[in-house]
């Protein structure tokens, strides 16, 4: 089971890139897709769920070309989309037999798979009600069951937090963790927490430019030695800001605590601290803003 | 300060403002903008014709003028109620709504500016028409003599007047729940026919009725007075160069524009502001609750709002575990997809849909006649348009798409099942007359029964796939009704319900017809999914 982005960009109308010679080769395990809103993440979604083609490239699944012949991929595919809708008449159960219809799976299959969904999403109690009634998070939950229809060994899930309160994110976290191993799940987000949690291998997008692909920790060494803690004063703030990454700050009686990352000690008072993937997403990113500016 | 009549005249401005330079700069302006060109083409080509008996008047700037408003009085009036009727909607769908509906504006200013910004979009396209109307008259040379007065009176007093109505009654469709869709695109279609019908005959002569909202009557009178023939027939028709040309020619010199006749027209306006308030008292503000109330009492809680995240439903299992499939059971049946799309189709009707069409299918079985018969099948075809209208279209309204086409083989395997189910519906729907047809061996009839129960699904799945909106199968499938089966036209008779009908070849050419419309709701799902 493999996935490989051959060069792959994606042009909108007037010469606008989403996404320029994006190469990645994808194995079993969770890839967490990191970057700004507009990075490309979506639009690389969209093409690895066969939603939309790229303008060069192409994308394998086991060796077979997703553009020219979608349907093996679509067979194995579950695919979360950042925006999607539901139906507003038709109950959960309806919701997901007519998705399980159109993936191919046969009736009985389908009750048992939809049964079990609905109890990990938690939301047999509300099986038979019409999803036009369903808060946000819960229409998340019926999206996040259906991508899961088909026992698929490709998930790929945009945003799938989005809408989820705190308990729930981290509960689809969990239930993320277990459904990795013997296929491969890609996650977007722009929530680091999210990524830190799960995700075997991180891929960092700006601007539709592959910055980084790495495992987490190998992520951590390229910040190693480069954050540092600092309390300053709330009137230096702005100056501090204007010349270093600042990944957190807190405010304090005394202060603000703030975590700069730098290759130079910011102040004398700064001491070294142990670097996040929030703080080695932050450096990669401005990394890249300043060779762009340069 | 928005109280104040400046504040108040400004956020009128701002708001009518955003609306109309959102609308012209999307495509389809540019569309609705060339139909309206090739209207004002057809009426400087002889193919638009007003005739008093067999005669016309010389074109001259009143004659052209007149001609060229009683174009958007008429058509325009119809055909522009459907390009305008959205305003609200996008501002719902757009979610920009909700903003609105934080500030201090009033209901009455919203709805009021959206008038505005449909009759500013309506007054293009009667600029339009003015200007053709020039160029005509420039071409034609009869009377190369450009009046600007005379030519641009009627587009004042009887285009703009009759816009601003129309302008009106869009807005008060989409504040009135129930004529905020597809019924509401029908029954305009109804309102419109009864509102150019009401004027015949109405108001004595040199006065205006008070039906008369399009001007009919008033330009008739004036131009009886003026022509010399006895003859009381007044046409004003799309001949398509088919009709009877005029054998001769008179000199009009428009209507004589008095202060009574300028008021009567004038107060249209006055009309449609009483439209416009009537439509703010309907307006819900974007309250979500009250749109849920009326997509079915099915969605509503007893308060109208979503279902809170009761403790049982509250978030994830914990510890919930997915069991793994050993073999993956992946069997594509194509019984189970049309059995869902079916359900999708029928899911939400109310109980007097179905009672209506037992009803039908009593009378189509049991009438005596074939030609009562012919109306029964009319009325059972009509009865499931907003069903059809959604064909194509529900996938990017309910932003399922992504979804279902990241499926396997979405174009061989949910397009099919679509059209089925739409087919399904209409011969269930008009199973009496087939029935009946098919208990008296009239197999000629039953062909041309059978060809319009696939003809009807077709060309709505290919509008809907390539529109993405059910509005033009509503209206196109409701014109294409009232002209063709209802009044037995048998060329446009594409259900058979004319005995007639049967006998000739129009069958075969609906149904050539269907394979096209087949052919490009294929063609227009592909290119959704190469998109």
């Amino acid at each position: 089971m493999n996935l490989s982005i051959e060069s792959v960009s994606k042009k909108y109308a007037r010469s606008q890139w989403g996404l320029r010679n994006l190469q990645l080769e994808l194995r079993p395990g969770v890839l967490g897709l990191l970057g700004p809103n507009g990075a490309g993440k979506s639009t690389l979604m969209r093409i690895l769920a066969t939603v939309t083609r790229a303008t060069e490239g192409r994308v394998l699944w086991n060796e077979i070309d997703i553009a020219k012949s979608p349907d093996p991929l679509r067979s194995v595919l579950g695919y979360l989309p950042q925006d999607f809708g539901v139906y507003p008449h038709l109950t959960a159960v309806e919701f997901l037999e007519y998705l399980a219809a159109a993936k191919g799976l046969d009736a009985r299959t389908a009750r048992q798979r939809i049964d079990d969904l609905l109890d990990v999403v938690n939301l047999a109690e509300a099986r038979n009600r019409p999803l036009g009634r369903f808060s946000g998070g819960m229409k998340q939950r019926v999206g996040i069951a259906q991508a899961l229809l088909n026992d698929p060994e490709l998930l790929i899930v945009d945003e799938p937090t989005a809408g989820l309160d705190p308990e729930e994110r981290v509960r689809f976290r969990n239930l993320l963790s277990e459904l990795s191993g013997e296929r491969i799940v890609i996650l977007s987000t722009h929530i680091v927490s999210d990524i830190e949690a799960v995700a075997t291998d991180i891929a960092v997008l700006n601007s539709g430019l592959l910055l980084a692909h790495a495992a987490p920790e190998e992520m951590l060494r390229t910040v190693e030695g480069k954050v540092w803690d600092l309390l300053v004063a709330s009137g230096d703030l702005p100056s501090l800001r204007r010349r270093f990454q600042i990944s957190s700050s807190v405010r304090r009686s005394d202060g603000v605590q703030i975590r700069v990352v730098s290759a130079e000690k910011p102040a004398d008072a700064a001491v070294p601290a142990a670097p996040s993937l929030e703080d080695a997403y932050l450096h990669c990113i401005s990394l890249h803003r300043g060779s762009v500016a340069a | 300060m928005n109280g104040a009549p400046s504040g108040r005249s400004r956020v009128l401005y701002h708001m009518a403002r955003a609306d109309f330079l959102e609308r012209v700069r999307r495509y389809s302006f540019l569309v609705t903008l060339g139909m309206t060109m090739y209207l004002g083409y057809l009426a400087a080509t002889g193919k638009i014709v007003l005739q008093v008996g067999d005669m016309r008047g010389i074109y001259n700037s009143a004659w052209i003028g007149t001609l060229m408003s009683l174009v958007v009085t008429t058509f325009l009036s119809l055909a522009g109620f459907y390009v305008v009727k959205n305003t609200i909607e996008r501002d719902r769908e757009t979610r920009v709504g909700q903003i609105l509906a934080s500030t201090p504006i009033s209901k009455f200013l919203y709805v009021i500016g959206k008038c505005v910004s449909n009759f500013a979009v309506l007054a293009a396209m009667v600029t339009v028409l003015a200007v053709a109307g020039i160029a005509m008259q420039l071409v034609q040379r009869e009377d190369a003599h450009v009046q600007i007065g005379k030519l641009l009176a009627p587009f004042v007093l009887l285009a703009l007047p009759a816009m601003a109505v129309v302008a009106a009654i869009a807005v008060l469709f989409e504040t009135i729940p129930l004529l905020r869709g597809g019924f509401g695109n029908v029954a305009y279609f109804f309102v419109w026919i009864m509102g150019l019908a009401a004027p015949a005959g109405s108001g004595a002569e040199g006065r205006t009725s008070i039906f008369d909202w399009p001007g009919l009557n008033l330009v008739w009178h004036s131009m009886k007075a003026l022509a010399p023939t006895q003859s009381n027939n007044f046409s004003f028709s799309i001949t398509a160069g088919l009709g009877s040309a005029a054998s001769s020619s008179f000199l009009w010199t428009g209507i004589d524009w008095t202060p009574a006749l300028v008021l009567t027209r004038l107060a249209w306006f006055g009309v449609a502001l009483a439209i416009a308030c009537l439509a703010s008292l309907f307006f819900d503000r974007f309250n979500p609750a009250s749109l849920r109330r009326v997509r079915g009492s099915a969605l509503a809680g007893a308060d109208g709002d979503t279902l809170a995240n009761s403790a049982e439903v509250a978030t994830f299992r914990p510890g919930a575990a997915l069991p793994r499939w050993t073999a993956a059971p992946v069997r594509f049946r194509f019984g189970a997809m049309l059995g869902a799309e079916l359900r999708l189709m029928l899911k939400g009707q109310r109980w007097w849909w179905y009672a209506g069409v037992v009803l039908n299918l009593g009378l189509s079985l049991g009438l005596p006649s074939a030609e009562s018969r012919g109306i029964a099948l009319c009325v059972a075809w009509i009865w499931p348009i907003l069903l059809w209208s959604t064909m194509g279209v529900r996938e990017r309204r309910d932003g399922t798409s992504q979804l279902l086409f990241s499926s396997p083989h979405p174009l061989a395997r949910q397009l099919p099942a679509v059209w089925v189910a739409g087919f399904t519906v209409a011969l269930l729907t008009g199973g009496g007359f087939g029935l009946r047809l098919l208990l008296t061996g009239e197999i000629r009839g039953l062909f041309a029964w059978f060809v319009g129960a696939a003809f009807i699904p077709t060309l709505a799945l290919s509008l809907g796939v390539w529109s993405g909106t059910g509005k033009p199968f509503e209206i196109l499938y409701t014109l294409l009704w009232y002209v063709g089966p209802l009044h037995q036209i048998v060329q446009l008779d594409f259900m058979g319900s004319s005995p007639m009908t049967a006998a000739t070849r129009v069958p075969v050419f609906y149904l050539a017809a269907a394979g096209v419309f087949g052919a490009l709701a294929v063609a227009g799902r592909r290119r959704q999914l190469q998109s």
